[in-house]
């Protein structure tokens, strides 16, 4: 298995791509420590546990910095060290430009960026570089390519990718390897609840023909968690059926 | 007890001897102790002291003393022999 004996942290992991790479996750081995701010996540990982795997869920709010604090305190406390970050959790916020309110705009560089920086802050300072760190950040491809009618999603996405870019620089020489998915249009709630014609719309423009699934966007993970990709950090990977062709 | 594990500490993450590490000795001061060596001081003591600072401990633990407060604060017990 690829991920045996390896310690994971997915947050975000209550529904959608989170879950999904939770459950590839443990398919390969590792052992999982997920969070959302949702009860969802605690079915998941009783579900998870329920194969015989060791699978932990916290709830809270990542937005909240004392939550990521204590919830890497308390994987050091239990496990000594975490092997693999899936920094996941985020919200999408439709809106015209003209139409988005510095509300919305705060609110999503809280949740999709500030909360993964500082959570990273602390998760990698209880990575061993014997152990083959690594962190995976999920953009997107409206952070890559910008996307009409996410606006400030796409900037706070587009953060991301920059702040791999550059964690993957300096980490580098701590043995962490840093590496963001890029999702096109994938079928999550997230997506699926998009307003008005947008999912039809994005449809036509996905060269294979069909929306992605949130596994689609695992196996990535599970690729970049692994040591398959040991040597490969500071890339920025498209799961988007070549919407970007 | 906790007076020696946190100068040993600073030893080790800083690659100076026990002997070297005072109560005024000041990040910058020596260039063993620069941003780099500062992040493996922050790994070391919360490891060996098994605590997690937050980023405004981290930069403001700008001396050996300033670091005992902190720990101090974070309920390290710097009394006991």
């Amino acid at each position: 298995m690829l991920l045996e004996g390896r310690v994971a942290l997915v947050t975000g992991a209550s529904r959608g791509i989170g879950a999904a790479i939770a459950r590839a996750f443990v398919a390969e081995g590792a052992s999982v420590c997920l969070c959302a701010r949702s009860e969802g996540v605690e079915v998941l990982a009783a579900e998870l546990a329920g194969s015989g795997r060791t699978a932990r869920a916290w709830r809270g709010d990542l937005a909240d910095a004392s939550f990521g604090k204590q919830l890497i305190s308390a994987i050091r406390k239990e496990h000594g060290h975490l092997d693999v970050l899936v920094n996941n959790a985020g919200i999408l916020r439709q809106g015209l430009i003209g139409m988005t309110s510095t509300d919305q705009m705060r609110e999503l560089m809280e949740v999709n960026v500030v909360a993964l920086m500082a959570l990273t802050q602390y998760a990698t300072r209880i990575m061993d570089a014997r152990r083959s760190p690594c962190v995976v950040n999920l953009a997107s491809i409206a952070g890559t390519q910008g996307m009409a009618g996410v606006a400030a999603y796409s900037a706070s996405k587009a953060a991301v990718v920059g702040y791999t870019l550059a964690s993957a620089k300096e980490l580098a020489a701590k043995g962490i390897r840093v590496n963001a998915i890029a999702p096109g249009v994938i079928d999550t709630d997230m997506v699926r609840g998009a307003a008005g014609d947008w999912y039809e719309r994005q449809l036509q423009s996905i060269r294979m023909g069909r929306i992605g699934t949130p596994e689609d966007v695992a196996g990535v993970a599970v690729f970049l968690a692994s040591d398959l990709s040991r040597y490969v950090t500071g890339q920025v990977i498209g799961v988007d059926g070549g919407m970007t062709l | 007890m906790n007076a020696e594990k946190l100068r040993d500490s600073f030893s080790r993450a800083l690659g100076i001897p026990a002997g070297q590490v005072t109560d005024d000795l000041a990040y910058n001061s020596l260039k063993e102790w620069d941003s780099v060596a500062h992040m493996a001081l922050v790994v070391e003591l919360e490891t060996e002291f098994d605590v997690m600072l937050d980023t405004d401990d981290i930069l403001g633990m700008s001396t050996v003393s300033k670091a005992r407060e902190i720990l101090s604060r974070l309920g390290v017990d710097f009394d006991a022999a």
